[in-house]
C-alpha cells in the first residue's frame, strides 16, 4: 500500500509538474496575447517611408504603420475639365489693406496647406512703401490670375493656362523648366523647384493633378499660388482666406458679384465702388483678378506688424 | 600647273603640330569637366547652379545670346558682302562659314542646357505653343543651322573633290572620305550652274533669316514688362551687337589661322585693312543703339529706369559696364580709326577684348534686370538678392565655349580654310585681265 | 490525500495567478485616463425637405481641439419620462454625424408640444461617456415671392405647426444662397411683427445663373425651435454671361486656339524658307547623280 501511494504520489506529482509547466508556458502565452490585443502592434519591417504630418513636420515612418485609404471619389471631379474650369464663374479676390497686420497667418496655411518646403512662399506678404512722403502697409500678394496672363502668352509648351473661371494654373508633368513664365510675370509670384523637394511622400498614390499645386511639387518645375481650386470643389474657401484672423481676404464670384471672408458676405461691384478697389500695375494691362482695397482708416498701425517681419524668410524649415 | 600646285601645298589641310594637339587635349580635358558638371547638374536639379527665383536666369542664357551673336558673322562676311560685290573676303569666308556654324550649332545646345527638364525636351515639338517666342527660337534656330550649313557645304564641294586627288597617294582612306563628301564634284558645266544658283540662293536667303534670327533672340528680352528690357529699340540693338561680336570672332581667328597656317600671302594687310573698316562701322552702328538704349532713358529717368540705369552707370555693376561699354565699343572705334590700327596684331588685340566683351555685355543684358523686379525682393534668403554664376556654370560654360572652338579647330584641320577652287579661278581671272590689260 | 489535496490547491493557486496576469492587462488599460468628448448638435428643418440633425464631435486632447471619428451614438427620444430609441449613427473621418427623420411623426413630443432628444454616447477605451439634449417647438416657415409696383419682395410667416399660431418676435434672416457663403437681403435678422410676419425688398441686379436665385429665410438656431429653413426659387436674377476669354483666339490661349495672323504669316514664312532649303538640298543629289 506504501508503494502505491508513493506511486500515485509520483504519479500526481509527475502530472502535476507537467500540467503546472504547461499552464505557466500557457499563461505566459495568453497574456501575451492579451496584451497585444491591447496594444498597437510593434513589429517593424525595416523598410521606411518619410511622410509629412499635417502640421508640416517631416517624420520616417515605418511602411507597415502607414495604410492606404481609400479616398472617396471627388463628388465633382466629373463636373469639369481640370483645363477649362467651374462652368459659370470667375473667381476674384479682395484685398483689403486696411486690416492687414503682417500677422502672417494667410502665408502659413497656405504653405502648410500646399506642403511648400522651398525658401520661397506663393504668398508674401510685402512691406510696400511707394515713397519716404506716402505712408507704409502691408501688402499680401501672391499670383493674380491675370485676364490677360502674360506668363500663359509665353509659355512654349502650355504647360500653365488660363481656364474659363478665371483661374490659372500650372501642369507640372508637362512644365520644361525654361523659366519663361517667371521672366514675363510682372508681380514676381512664381517660384522654381531648382532641387527636388524635400516633401517626403505626401501623395501615396492619388493621382497628380494641375488644380492642387503643389501635391506634389516636382524638380525642375515652376511652381505658383492656384486660387485653391482643391478647396473650391468642396465649397471651401482658400487656405489663406480662412486663415486670416483679421478677416483681409475676400474671395468669391465675380458672375455671382459676391465675395465672402469667411465671416462678411458682400456684393462685389458695391464693396469697389465704397472702398475704391484698384488693381496691381493696372497700367501693364495684364488685368489681373486680384483687387486692393486702399489702407484708409487702418484698424491698426502699420509699426505693429514690424515684429513679425522677415525680410529674409518666407516660409518655415521643416524639422 | 604650277601655280595651282603651290596653292594646294599652301591651301590644303595640314596634320595638326605639337600646339594643335595640345591645343585641342586642352579643350577636350575642359568639356570633360564640363559634361561632369552637367551631369551632377541633372542629378541634383538646377540647385547647383546660383540661379534661383529673382535671378532666374544666368550665364547660360548670356551666353546663348552669344553664341547667336556671333553666328550672325556667315550672314555677315559670306552674303552681305557677296551681295555688295566685296571681292575681298575671298580668303575669309570659309572662316567666317565655320564660325558662324560652329556657334549657332552651340546655341542650341546652350539652351538645351539652361533648361530644367530637358528629359521633356519633345514637349517644345508636341505641345508647341506658336504664341510662344521660345517656340519661334526653337523653329529659327534649326533653320539658321542648316542655312550655315549649306553655306559651307555648297561652295566646298570643288575644294573636296580637288583634295581628294590630293591626298589619293599619301592618304588613301583620308581621299575617299573626300571623294564621297564631294558628291561626285567634276567641274562640269550643269554642277557648276547648279551650284551657283544655289550659292545665290542661300546667300538671299541667310541674310533675312540672319536678321530674323537676332532679332527672335531679342523678343526673347523684350517681350516682357521688365526694366532694360521692355524696349522698342532692342531688336535692331541686338542686330547691331551680332555685327560686333561676329567679326570680333572673325578677326581673331583669322589672325591665329594666319599664323598657325602662315597664310600670309593669302590673307593680308590689306585684307585686315578692310575687316577692320568692317568692324569700325559695326561699332559705330552699335554705339548707335547703345545711345538710344542707355542714354535716353536716363533723360526722363522713370523711377524703374533710373534704378536700372544707375546699377549699370554707378552701382554694382560699373566696373563692367564701363568695361564693355569703352574697352568693347569706344577703343575699338578709336583705334581702328587709324590706318596702323588695322595692322594684323592691333587687329587681333582688338578682335580679341571686343569677343570678351561682347561676352560680359550679354551678361549686363540679362542679369541686373532680373534683380530689379517691379515688387521689392523680400521674404527670399539674403543671397538671392545677388547672382554670380557658381563653379558649376564655369565649367559648363567654358565647356560650350571649348566644344565652340573644338567644332571650329576641328574644320579648319580638315577643311581648306581658303576656298581653293575659288582663289584658283580668281587668280586665273586676274592673270587674265593682266594679260588683257598688257594686250 | 492530504498530498493530493495541496497540490489541487498548488495548481489552483497557479491556475489563479495566470488568470490575474492576463486580467492585469485590462486593468491596467483601465489605469489609462479618458477624455472627454463635447457633443454639438444642431437640430436643422428644411421646409418641404429634410428633417436632421446635424451632429459634430470634437475633443480636447493635449491642449488641441480634434475630431472625434468613428464612434457611435445612439438617438433617444424622451417621452413622459420614458428613453424610446430613435436611431443610431456613426461619426465620419471628420468627427461628423447627419442623422435624417424620416419624418417628425417618429418622435414625439410631450404634453407642451416640445419635442426632447437625446444624442448619448456609451463612450469606448479613450472617451468618457457623454449626452446631449436638444430640446425644440415644430414650427413652419411658409416663405414666398411678391411683386408689387414691380419690386420684388420675399414675404414669410412664422407658424408653429402643432397649435397653427402665429409666432412673432423671432429674427429670421432672408438670403440668397451663394457659392461659398450666402449674401443677406436686407439686414441680417428681421424680426416677425405681431402677425408672424415678414416682408423684405429684394435689392436690383442680383446675378443668377440662368437669371435663377435661390432664397433662403432662415430662423438661425433660436432656442425654441432650433433651425428652420424655407427655400424660395425666383428666377427674378439677372442671367450671367460668360466674359471669358477661353473660346477666343487670343494670345494666352491653348494652342487650338492660336490666333489667326500668328497662324497664317509664320506658316507661311517657315514653309517658303523650309521649302526653299528643301530645294536645296534636292541640288545636292542633283549634283551627285550628274
Amino acid at each position: 500500500m506504501k508503494n502505491n501511494n508513493k506511486n500515485s504520489r509520483r504519479k500526481f506529482l509527475d502530472k502535476g509538474v507537467k500540467f503546472s509547466l504547461a499552464a505557466v508556458v500557457g499563461g505566459i502565452g495568453l497574456s501575451n496575447i492579451a496584451s497585444k490585443l491591447n496594444a498597437k502592434p510593434n513589429e517593424s519591417s525595416g523598410e521606411k517611408i518619410e511622410l509629412m504630418t499635417t502640421d508640416g513636420t517631416l517624420v520616417e515612418v515605418d511602411s507597415t504603420e502607414v495604410t492606404e485609404i481609400s479616398h472617396p471619389p471627388k463628388e465633382d471631379s466629373n463636373k469639369y475639365n481640370v483645363r477649362e474650369g467651374f462652368p459659370n464663374r470667375k473667381f476674384v479676390m479682395v484685398v483689403d489693406l486696411a486690416k492687414c497686420k503682417n500677422a502672417l497667418k494667410c502665408q502659413q496655411a497656405c504653405n502648410k496647406g500646399h506642403y511648400i518646403t522651398g525658401d520661397n512662399a506663393w504668398l508674401k506678404v510685402y512691406k510696400m512703401q511707394e515713397s519716404k512722403e506716402t505712408a507704409p502697409y502691408w501688402m499680401p500678394t501672391q499670383c493674380q490670375h491675370c485676364d490677360q496672363p502674360a506668363c500663359v502668352t509665353v509659355c512654349p509648351v502650355d504647360a500653365t493656362f488660363k481656364r474659363r473661371d478665371g483661374i490659372v494654373l500650372i501642369d507640372n508633368e508637362r512644365c520644361i523648366g525654361c523659366r519663361f513664365c517667371m521672366a514675363a510675370c510682372p508681380y514676381s509670384t512664381r517660384v522654381f523647384n531648382w532641387k527636388e523637394p524635400d516633401q517626403g511622400e505626401i501623395t501615396l498614390g492619388t493621382e497628380y493633378s494641375p488644380d492642387y499645386a503643389g501635391y506634389p511639387s516636382v524638380k525642375g518645375t515652376v511652381d505658383k499660388c492656384d486660387f485653391c481650386p482643391h478647396q473650391i470643389v468642396k465649397n471651401e474657401l482658400p487656405f489663406c482666406v480662412t486663415a486670416c484672423p483679421n478677416g483681409v481676404f475676400y474671395f468669391g464670384d465675380k458672375y455671382e458679384d459676391t465675395v465672402t471672408n469667411g465671416e462678411v458676405t458682400l456684393r462685389l461691384k458695391k464693396l469697389l465702388e465704397d472702398k475704391a478697389g484698384y488693381r496691381l500695375m493696372e497700367g501693364l494691362g495684364t488685368e489681373p483678378s486680384v483687387y486692393y482695397l486702399p489702407p484708409v482708416d487702418r484698424l491698426v498701425d502699420f509699426k505693429e506688424g514690424l515684429d513679425k517681419y522677415k525680410k529674409f524668410q518666407s516660409t518655415e524649415k521643416l524639422q | 600647273m604650277k601655280s595651282n600646285d603651290k596653292l594646294l601645298k599652301d591651301l590644303a589641310p595640314k596634320k595638326f603640330g605639337k600646339l594643335g594637339v595640345i591645343w585641342t587635349c586642352l579643350l577636350i580635358v575642359i568639356i570633360i569637366a564640363g559634361i561632369i558638371a552637367y551631369i551632377d547638374q541633372l542629378m541634383k536639379g538646377q540647385i547647383v547652379t546660383n540661379m534661383r527665383d529673382y535671378a532666374l536666369w544666368g550665364i547660360y542664357i548670356s551666353n546663348f545670346v552669344f553664341f547667336v551673336a556671333t553666328s550672325f558673322v556667315g550672314s555677315v562676311t559670306v552674303a552681305i558682302l557677296r551681295l555688295t560685290k566685296n571681292t575681298w573676303r575671298t580668303p575669309v569666308v570659309r572662316i567666317a562659314e565655320i564660325i558662324a556654324l560652329a556657334a549657332i550649332v552651340m546655341a542650341g545646345i546652350t539652351i538645351m542646357i539652361d533648361m530644367a527638364r530637358p528629359d521633356r525636351l519633345l514637349n517644345l515639338f508636341i505641345h508647341a505653343r506658336i504664341q510662344s517666342p521660345i517656340t519661334w527660337d526653337v523653329i529659327i534656330i534649326p533653320t539658321y543651322i542648316t542655312l550655315s550649313f549649306l553655306l559651307l557645304y555648297f561652295p566646298l564641294l570643288p575644294d573636296l573633290a580637288i583634295l581628294r586627288d590630293y591626298f589619293k597617294k599619301d592618304k588613301p582612306t583620308l581621299s575617299k572620305w573626300y571623294g564621297k563628301l564631294s558628291l561626285n564634284w567634276k567641274g562640269s558645266k550643269v554642277q557648276k550652274s547648279i551650284q551657283t544658283k544655289s550659292i545665290q540662293i542661300i546667300a538671299l536667303m541667310i541674310i533675312p533669316v540672319g536678321l530674323i534670327l537676332q532679332t527672335i533672340d531679342a523678343w526673347l528680352f523684350s517681350t516682357t514688362y521688365r526694366i532694360g528690357w521692355d524696349s522698342t529699340n532692342l531688336g535692331p540693338y541686338f542686330i547691331a551687337g551680332a555685327f560686333v561680336a561676329g567679326i570680333g570672332a572673325l578677326v581673331t581667328v583669322v589672325y591665329i589661322i594666319r599664323k598657325a597656317y602662315k597664310l600670309e600671302d593669302y590673307i593680308t594687310e590689306f585684307h585686315f585693312d578692310k575687316l577692320g573698316k568692317l568692324l569700325v562701322l559695326a561699332c559705330l552702328t552699335y554705339l548707335y543703339f547703345n545711345v538710344n538704349e542707355y542714354l535716353i532713358p536716363a533723360f526722363t529717368a522713370t523711377e524703374d529706369e533710373a534704378t536700372h540705369l544707375n546699377t549699370l552707370f554707378t552701382g554694382h555693376y560699373a566696373p563692367l559696364f564701363w568695361f564693355v561699354t569703352i574697352g568693347g565699343l569706344i577703343l575699338p572705334i578709336i583705334v581702328l580709326l587709324f590706318k596702323k590700327g588695322r595692322k594684323p596684331l592691333p587687329m587681333f588685340i582688338i578682335g580679341l577684348v571686343v569677343v570678351v566683351a561682347s561676352w560680359w555685355k550679354r551678361y549686363l543684358i540679362v542679369t541686373p534686370t532680373l534683380l530689379h523686379p517691379f515688387l521689392p525682393i523680400q521674404g527670399v534668403p539674403e543671397s538671392w538678392h545677388h547672382y554670380f554664376p557658381s563653379v558649376h556654370e564655369w565649367l559648363i560654360t567654358s565647356a560650350t565655349l571649348a566644344m565652340a572652338l573644338l567644332i571650329i579647330t576641328i574644320l579648319v584641320r580638315y577643311l581648306p580654310i581658303i576656298p581653293i577652287q575659288r582663289t584658283a579661278d580668281e587668280q586665273e581671272e586676274l592673270l587674265k585681265t593682266t594679260k588683257n590689260a598688257e594686250q | 490525500m492530504k498530498n493530493q489535496l495541496n497540490f489541487n490547491l498548488i495548481f489552483l493557486a497557479i491556475l489563479g495567478l495566470l488568470l490575474f496576469s492576463t486580467s492585469f492587462q485590462s486593468l491596467h488599460a483601465q489605469k489609462v485616463k479618458k477624455e472627454r468628448v463635447r457633443l454639438k448638435a444642431k437640430y436643422i428643418k428644411v421646409m418641404d425637405g429634410e428633417i436632421y440633425l446635424d451632429i459634430k464631435v470634437t475633443a480636447r486632447v493635449k491642449r488641441k481641439n480634434i475630431k472625434v471619428s468613428n464612434i457611435d451614438l445612439t438617438i433617444y427620444n424622451k417621452v413622459n419620462n420614458k428613453k424610446i430609441k430613435v436611431g443610431e449613427t456613426t461619426t465620419d473621418v471628420d468627427g461628423e454625424s447627419k442623422f435624417v427623420f424620416k419624418n417628425l411623426n417618429a418622435i414625439k413630443p410631450d404634453s407642451t408640444n416640445t419635442y426632447n432628444l437625446i444624442i448619448s454616447f456609451k463612450g469606448n477605451d479613450t472617451f468618457k461617456k457623454a449626452k446631449k439634449n436638444i430640446v425644440f417647438k415644430d414650427v413652419d416657415i411658409r416663405a414666398k415671392l411678391i411683386t408689387k409696383d414691380s419690386i420684388n419682395y420675399i414675404s414669410a410667416i412664422l407658424i408653429d405647426a402643432n397649435k397653427d399660431s402665429l409666432v412673432s418676435n423671432q429674427s429670421l434672416t432672408v438670403q440668397v444662397k451663394r457659392l461659398f457663403q450666402p449674401l443677406f437681403i436686407g439686414k441680417e435678422f428681421i424680426i416677425t411683427d405681431e402677425n408672424g410676419r415678414i416682408l423684405v425688398p429684394i435689392e436690383e441686379g442680383i446675378p443668377g445663373i440662368d437669371g435663377n436665385l435661390t432664397f433662403e429665410v432662415v430662423l438661425n438656431d433660436s432656442d425654441d425651435f432650433g433651425t428652420v429653413k424655407a427655400i424660395v426659387e425666383a428666377p427674378i436674377g439677372v442671367p450671367i454671361v460668360d466674359e471669358s476669354t477661353f473660346d477666343q483666339r487670343t494670345m494666352w490661349s491653348p494652342r487650338n486656339k492660336t490666333p489667326l495672323f500668328l497662324l497664317i504669316f509664320p506658316n507661311l514664312l517657315i514653309f517658303s524658307i523650309w521649302g526653299l532649303i528643301i530645294y536645296l538640298i534636292t541640288n545636292l543629289f542633283k549634283i551627285t547623280k550628274s
